[in-house]
C-alpha cells in the first residue's frame, strides 16, 4: 500500500546476519534507498543476495543492526505493516502462484488486508493491466507458460500496491521476447525496486543504481555505468561485464 | 507421460470441471454438501436386504451424471483407488449368511417359504438367493452410490467452496484451513515427486520402476524438497498478508439453492419410507 512517503523508504544500518550459529552471511551492511529508485543487487552465487532480500521483508528476524522499511523498524510487531509496503517476487513463480485461477491469486493479497470487494476488484484489474495480461485473468495458473507465470506473479505483488518491490532473479528462464517484455513492464513501474540478478544486461536495462555484494559485504554502490562498466571490479568478484559491453575480438 | 504426471493432469482436469459454468456448479455449496451427506446417510440406512429401494436411490447419481454433464467413465477412473475397497467390503457375506431368502426361476421369483416340491425341476432352472448374496450386493451398491455422490459433489464444487460450506456449518476453523493447505501442498508434493522420478528414469532407462535400494534416498529427498518448496509457498502467502485464515468469497443465496436440495430431500424421504 502506498504510504505517500517521499525520500528514504529503506534504511539499513550495520546489518549482520548468520543462520543459526553458522558463519556470518551478511557483515555490516549499510544502505539507503529512495522512492522510485531502481536498484540492482549483483554478486556471485551464495554471497547473501537472497538472504538480504528476505531480511527486508521480515522472513528472518534474528539479525543484528537496524532495518527500517517505510519508517518502521523490521521486527515482529511491525511485520504486518511492513509487508503491506513491500512486495516480494520469488525466483520460482510456481511458488508464488498457489491458487487455481490467475484472478484469485492476484486478489489473495488485497483480500488478506481486508479491503472491500470493489477495491479488490479495482486492484486486480489495475495489476493485470500493468503487466498486460488482462486476457489471462480467468486462466488456470497451471496452464500458463513460464513467461506468463512470471507476469502473473508480478501482478500478485502489484495488486498490493507496494512502495517497494523486491525481485529475486526475475529474468531467469525467460525467452528473449518475454525478457524484453518484462524489462519494459518493470521500467513502467514507479515503486522503489530492488532486483537481484546474475543477468547483468537485465540489470543494465532496468536499474539506475547497482550494489555489488561479495563475501557478505557491500563492495561497491553507485551508478549502473560506473559499476557495470568496471571490468576489473566485476572480474575480481566472480562476475563479467554485461554482454553488450564485452568487446568482440 | 509417467503416472504421477498423469495423476497431476487428472487433478487439473477435475479443477477445470469444478470451475466450468454449469448451473449445478453455480448452486450454493452448502446445499450441495448437505445433499451429498444426507444422501450417503439415507443410502447407508437401508436394510441389508432392501435391494429394490436401494436401486431406486440410483436416481440421484444418474441425475447428477446426466444433467450435470459428467462422464461416468472419467468418474469411475478417478475413483478407481477407492472403488475396489467399497465394492469388496461385503465379499465374505455369502459365506456367513447362507439362509435362502428366495429362488430365481425361469418362471419368476419364488419366496423361500414356498415349497418347491410341487414343481417339476425339469421344467425350470432354480437359483437360490441367500441373505449373504443379497446383503453383499446391497453393501456394494451403498459403497458405490456413496463414492458416486462424493464425486458429483467434488466435480461441481471447488475445494474453496466446500471449505466455505464447512465454515458456514461451524466446522472448526483449524480443520478447514488444514484441508485447504493440504490441497494446496498436495500439488507441490506431487510436482516434486514427478521431478524426482523423471530425473531417476532418465538416468536409469533400462530399469523397470525404481530399484528398491533407491527408494529410501528418493523418498527422503522428496520429503525434504517438498518441505522446502512448501516453505517457500508459505512464505509467499505470509508476504501477501496471510494470517492463518483464507478469505473465501461469500456466496449469495438464490431460489434454486433452496429448491434443488428441497426437491431431492422429498425424493429421498419418499423412497426411504414409501
Amino acid at each position: 500500500m502506498h504510504t505517500g512517503i517521499h525520500g528514504e523508504l529503506l534504511k539499513i544500518k550495520n546489518l549482520s546476519f548468520s543462520y543459526e550459529g553458522d558463519e556470518q552471511v551478511l557483515k555490516n551492511i549499510n544502505l539507503c534507498a529512495k522512492d522510485e529508485e531502481s536498484i540492482g543487487i549483483i554478486g556471485s552465487n551464495g554471497i547473501g543476495k537472497s538472504t538480504l532480500m528476505k531480511l527486508l521483508v521480515g522472513l528472518y528476524l534474528d539479525y543484528q543492526g537496524e532495518i527500517e522499511v517505510a519508517g518502521h523498524p523490521v521486527n515482529k510487531q511491525n511485520l504486518n505493516h511492513i509487508r503491506e509496503h513491500i512486495g516480494y517476487v520469488f525466483q520460482d513463480s510456481d511458488s508464488q502462484l498457489f491458487l487455481s485461477k490467475v484472478e484469485d491469486d492476484v486478489a489473495f493479497g488485497p483480500q488478506n488486508y481486508g479491503l472491500s470487494d470493489s477495491e479488490v476488484e479495482r486492484r486486480v484489474k489495475n495489476a493485470l493491466e500493468k503487466v498486460h495480461i488482462t486476457e489471462l485473468r480467468k486462466k488456470y495458473t497451471h496452464k500458463l507458460s513460464g513467461g506468463e507465470k512470471k507476469l502473473a506473479a508480478i501482478a500478485t505483488i502489484l495488486a498490493m500496491e507496494p512502495d517497494i518491490i523486491i525481485m529475486d532473479e526475475p529474468s531467469i528462464a525467460l525467452d528473449p521476447r518475454n525478457r524484453k517484455n518484462l524489462i519494459s513492464i518493470l521500467n513502467e513501474i514507479k515503486s522503489l525496486k530492488l532486483i537481484t540478478s546474475h543477468d547483468l544486461d537485465f540489470i543494465m536495462d532496468t536499474c539506475t543504481r547497482v550494489i555489488l555484494l561479495d563475501n557478505g559485504t557491500v563492495i561497491a554502490d553507485g551508478k549502473r555505468e560506473e559499476i557495470l562498466g568496471n571490468e576489473e571490479l566485476l572480474l575480481s568478484h566472480g562476475l563479467e561485464l554485461p554482454l553488450r559491453l564485452q568487446r568482440t575480438e | 507421460m509417467n503416472s504421477i504426471e498423469k495423476n497431476l493432469n487428472e487433478l487439473n482436469k477435475l479443477e477445470t470441471l469444478q470451475q466450468r459454468s454449469h448451473w449445478m456448479n453455480e448452486l450454493h455449496p452448502l446445499g450441495k454438501l448437505f445433499l451429498s451427506v444426507l444422501y450417503i446417510f439415507i443410502v447407508v440406512s437401508f436394510d441389508k436386504y432392501d435391494l429394490v429401494s436401494l436401486i431406486m436411490m440410483s436416481i440421484y447419481p444418474i441425475f447428477g451424471f446426466i444433467v450435470g454433464e459428467l462422464s461416468l467413465k472419467d468418474g469411475l477412473y478417478r475413483m478407481r483407488l477407492i472403488l475396489p475397497l467399497v465394492l469388496f467390503v461385503g465379499i465374505l457375506n455369502p459365506f456367513f449368511d447362507k439362509n435362502v431368502l428366495f429362488y430365481i426361476t425361469s418362471n419368476g421369483v419364488i419366496p423361500s417359504d414356498l415349497s418347491l416340491s410341487g414343481y417339476s425341476l425339469a421344467t425350470f432352472t432354480v437359483i437360490p438367493v441367500t441373505g449373504g448374496v443379497l446383503s453383499m450386493i446391497t453393501l456394494m451398491l451403498k459403497g458405490f452410490y456413496a463414492v458416486l455422490s462424493a464425486y458429483i459433489l467434488i466435480a461441481t464444487t471447488s475445494i474453496d467452496d466446500i471449505c466455505y460450506a464447512l465454515n458456514l456449518i461451524h466446522v472448526p476453523k483449524t480443520i478447514v484451513i488444514v484441508i485447504m493447505l493440504i490441497y494446496r501442498y498436495f500439488g507441490v508434493m506431487a510436482m516434486e515427486a514427478d521431478r524426482i522420478v523423471t530425473a531417476y528414469r532418465l538416468r536409469a532407462p533400462s530399469q523397470k520402476g525404481i530399484h528398491y535400494k533407491a527408494w529410501g534416498t528418493l523418498v527422503g529427498q522428496w520429503l525434504l524438497r517438498s518441505m522446502d518448496k512448501a516453505g517457500i509457498v508459505y512464505e509467499s502467502m505470509l508476504l501477501r498478508g496471510f494470517k492463518g485464515d483464507f478469505r473465501i468469497k461469500k456466496k449469495k443465496l438464490k431460489l434454486s439453492d433452496f429448491v434443488y436440495p428441497a426437491l431431492w430431500i422429498v425424493i429421498f424421504l419418499f423412497i426411504r419410507w414409501k
